[in-house]
């Protein structure tokens, strides 16, 4: 019961957030008139169909005229138009919340759709591929180095942990990209510039899927660099604090081995408030994947905004400024559910 | 508070990181304030955006400290220029006046191009005529350029001016009609039949400062003397200034972009935008968030509950879609950014000094001041405050490289304040046109070195401080 209710507050409070966000960038774009830049785009992309397969039927260039006349109006009242802004809201947020923006001006999809829902749901695999690659290696690596390094406080490789997590905080993931690609790919030569996959593409599956390991690594490597630091530091940080205290030193006292003392009275009273840092620093790790995907021209979501902004389509930026807060809204409720699974303290709360 | 706070602050200043993160601070401090008092404030629009103020640079030149590094010297950029007038004589209807820049080739590669300037030419009658030659190092002389100034209008008056507001530029590379006296030049010097077409795929500057060797040429080192004579009508009649361009591969401290801007003053004046961004971000956010908090944590009640849900929900936004949204949408302006940096930077400050002050808020010596009947707010300021003052403090230290970061990173998406140059925007450029693919490392590399260089001063200020907040990580340092 007590699972079900912490749960239920949560993900409550995420759909908040969401509906925070879509009401958020809804209100501006109406406000600005970006709006009904993008809905007049879309009645004029209707119409161009429309007058195609009108012209096949109605021979006389006036009749046609009229008829289009009139669909237009028709079209302009569906699309709501003739009301303002602050009426047709709901039903702007519905079009949001179902990628239904209509076409983008330039961006095309790789199956040859420009239809902003096409581009963007084939995109989206691409980009969770990097980020869960990413989440797996950190989540690896902060455990096993983290609490290595906080049974040592003091030593060289903790110093040495605490200088680079300072390091990685102010190192854009961006830039170091660029370095990345300027060391691995332009003067030794071993990775490639960017890309998911040679051109041409590998027929052979096995082919293939080595091909975008290799693809895979710089990115890959870049965001670990960058951002496994703060992952790493945050967990010697919280479980040297946990260490210190009373119930460790007590289970010490009574003589249980170093072992059980580091999992069971250290790590797992620390593991709550790991999580939570980890939740917190989700975010910024997100950004760092935008960037990342756009110095690698990896095809993700994250590529995609650089592209947006370089042909400035609103209604694209629009709708990858939702995907992107979907995605994480939904990496938070799975991370929740991890919190509430490792912390029996919000179960029987 | 006074007690661990005076401990913390003796630990601030013994702590290394501190230090070199002071030692930073100042750098960077003496930095933007000589960028300020050197640099005009509309810098970016009138020099770094005006494509016109750099046409004599070399584009994508490296920096000329690489010369110390490598054992094949590149060529340094170099302009001559003269005012003085060398002879002056009549000659039947003209007066004669001729000016002398000596140009010494010492490197063993070829300029890659060549400019002639001329400023402020005057005349009084009639239009005079300019002529270009140079004498080589052995003593051949080629006939690079002749015009004749524009005429007067019949509104002006004289004496006539020429060539004052922008100089008279002649990119002798472009010339076609030089390419038959060079081709002829050959044809005298070397008795060798080359094209006047493959003259120009060869490349003028070759042939000018070269000699054949085997099957190409090589640069024949030694004094050009380059000779302007000015035939004029009138014996005031004068140039201003004479100048020529000698195009280098290497140029001043931090080289050249694809414009030709020099980078390094573009990195320089990254130094005070970057520190103004920062601080600006960093104490508007700390003061909001502060306030927020504490008032939150201490009023309690109703305030608290809306505080704590609004943060809840800014806090779980993430941020940088958000921020690439409004800043496309309001427009690159700095103080735009500014602004939504803030806007979306205060909550997670407020829901730690809100625990905090619940913290202190139980303590005995509170239940004193209201006990004598404190008023609330003197209570907040003069009794809470200090209790977190050391924690806001850190974090608002801390928030700066994260304000300098994201402003970095919106520029380099094509968001930046397009007026105001700064690293993120000089690497987006950099990017954007292939920089990182063609290894063009002096333009993407210092930019980035510089941000993470401001950022981490201040995430030393801020380690250095986090002895003074959690003092059980004291004995550890």
């Amino acid at each position: 019961m007590g699972l079900k209710r912490a749960l239920t507050l949560k993900a409550a409070s995420l759909v908040v957030v969401l509906l925070f966000v879509l009401l958020l960038t809804t209100i501006i774009i109406g406000a600005t008139g970006i709006s009904d830049k993008i809905l007049n785009g879309m009645v004029q992309d209707n119409l161009r169909a429309i007058r195609q397969e009108l012209a096949r039927e109605i021979r006389n260039p006036e009749d046609l005229e009229r008829a289009l006349e009139k669909i237009k109006e028709d079209l302009i009242r569906s699309y709501g138009l003739d009301k303002p802004w602050y009426v047709r809201m709901p039903d702007m947020i519905w079009r949001i919340v179902t990628l239904d923006l209509g076409n983008s001006r330039t961006v095309v999809s790789f199956s040859g759709s420009n239809k902003i829902s096409d581009i963007i749901l084939e995109r989206l695999p691409n980009t969770v591929l990097l980020m869960i690659t990413v989440l797996i290696i950190n989540f690896a690596l902060s455990l096993m180095i983290g609490v290595r390094v906080a049974t040592k406080p003091g030593s060289f490789l903790d110093r040495l942990i605490s200088m680079y997590s300072a390091v990685s905080y102010a190192l854009p993931t961006w830039w170091l990209g660029i370095l990345m690609i300027l060391v691995f790919a332009f003067y030794l030569k071993i990775f490639p510039f960017g890309g998911m996959y040679s051109t041409p593409p590998p027929v052979d599956p096995l082919v293939r899927s080595l091909d975008l390991v290799w693809h895979l690594c710089l990115p890959v490597l870049t965001l670990v660099i960058a951002t496994s630091g703060s992952w790493i530091y945050i967990t010697r940080s919280i479980v040297i604090t946990t260490a210190q205290e009373d119930f460790v030193s007590i289970a010490r006292a009574k003589g249980l081995s170093e072992r059980i003392v580091l999992w069971r009275y250290i790590i797992r009273p620390a593991a709550p408030p790991i999580l939570t840092n980890l939740i917190l620093s989700l975010a910024a790790y997100l950004g760092g994947a935008i960037l990342t995907e756009t110095i690698f021209s990896w095809p993700g979501m994250g590529l995609l905004y650089f592209e947006a902004i370089m042909s400035v389509d609103e209604a694209l930026i629009l709708a990858l400024t939702y995907m992107y807060t979907l995605i994480y809204v939904i990496a938070r409720f799975v991370l929740e559910v991890l919190y509430v699974i490792v912390d029996p303290r919000v179960r029987y709360a | 508070m006074s007690k661990y706070f005076i401990e913390g602050l003796s630990e601030f200043w013994a702590s290394k990181t501190s230090k070199m993160g002071l030692a930073f601070l100042l750098i960077i401090i003496i930095i933007s304030m000589y960028t300020l008092f050197t640099f005009p404030l509309d810098y970016g629009t009138r020099y770094w955006n005006n494509p016109k103020y750099w046409a004599d640079n070399p584009k994508i030149a490296m920096p000329e400290w690489i010369n110390l590094f490598v054992g094949n010297k590149f060529l340094e950029h170099n302009i001559l220029s003269t005012s003085t007038i060398q002879k002056m004589y009549p000659s039947g209807a003209y007066y004669i006046k001729t000016y002398e820049i000596v140009y010494d080739l010492m490197a063993d590669q070829f300029p890659t191009f060549i400019t002639l300037k001329f400023d402020n030419v005057t005349f009084f009658s009639r239009p005079p005529t300019i002529e270009v030659l140079v004498i080589r190092p052995d003593n051949s002389t080629i006939n690079l350029y002749k015009f004749v100034v524009e005429p007067p209008l019949s509104t002006e008056e004289p004496p006539y001016s020429r060539y004052v507001v922008e100089p008279k530029r002649i990119m002798l590379s472009g010339e076609p009609q030089l390419s038959l006296v060079l081709s002829n030049f050959l044809l005298d010097k070397y008795n060798l039949s080359i094209d006047p077409k493959d003259v120009a795929e060869i490349g003028y500057e070759k042939v000018i400062f070269g000699e054949p060797y085997e099957n190409g040429f090589k640069p024949l080192k030694g004094k050009y003397v380059f000779t302007t004579t000015l035939y004029a009508r009138d014996v005031r009649d004068q140039i201003g200034t004479v100048s020529i361009v000698i195009g280098g591969q290497v140029y001043g401290l931090m080289g050249t972009d694809i414009l030709g801007r020099d980078l390094s003053q573009g990195l320089l004046f990254g130094f005070p935008v970057a520190l103004l961004i920062g601080i600006v971000v960093s104490v508007l956010t700390t003061i909001i968030g502060a306030t927020l908090g504490i008032v939150s944590g201490y009023v309690g009640g109703r305030v608290d509950e809306i505080i704590q849900r609004v943060c809840d929900v800014m806090n779980n936004i993430p941020q940088l879609p958000i921020l690439i949204f409004l800043t496309f949408i309001f427009g690159g302006k700095l103080w735009i950014i500014v602004v939504i940096l803030v806007l979306f930077g205060w909550p997670s400050l407020v829901i730690v000094v809100r625990s905090m002050v619940l913290q202190a808020k139980s303590s005995s010596f509170i239940e004193a001041a209201i006990s004598v009947g404190a008023s609330r707010w003197r209570i907040m300021i003069r009794h809470v405050f200090p209790q977190v003052a050391p924690y806001i403090l850190a974090q608002m230290i801390f928030f700066t490289p994260s304000a300098i970061l994201a402003e970095a990173a919106l520029s380099f998406l094509g968001l930046g304040d397009p007026s105001i140059p700064t690293w993120g925007q000089i690497l987006e450029y950099g990017f954007r046109n292939g920089a990182v693919f063609l290894g063009y490392w002096w333009w993407v590399v210092p930019p980035g070195l510089m941000i993470v260089f401001s950022a981490i001063t201040f995430v030393f200020i801020a380690l250095g401080f986090e002895p003074v907040i959690n003092p059980r990580l004291r004995r550890w340092r």
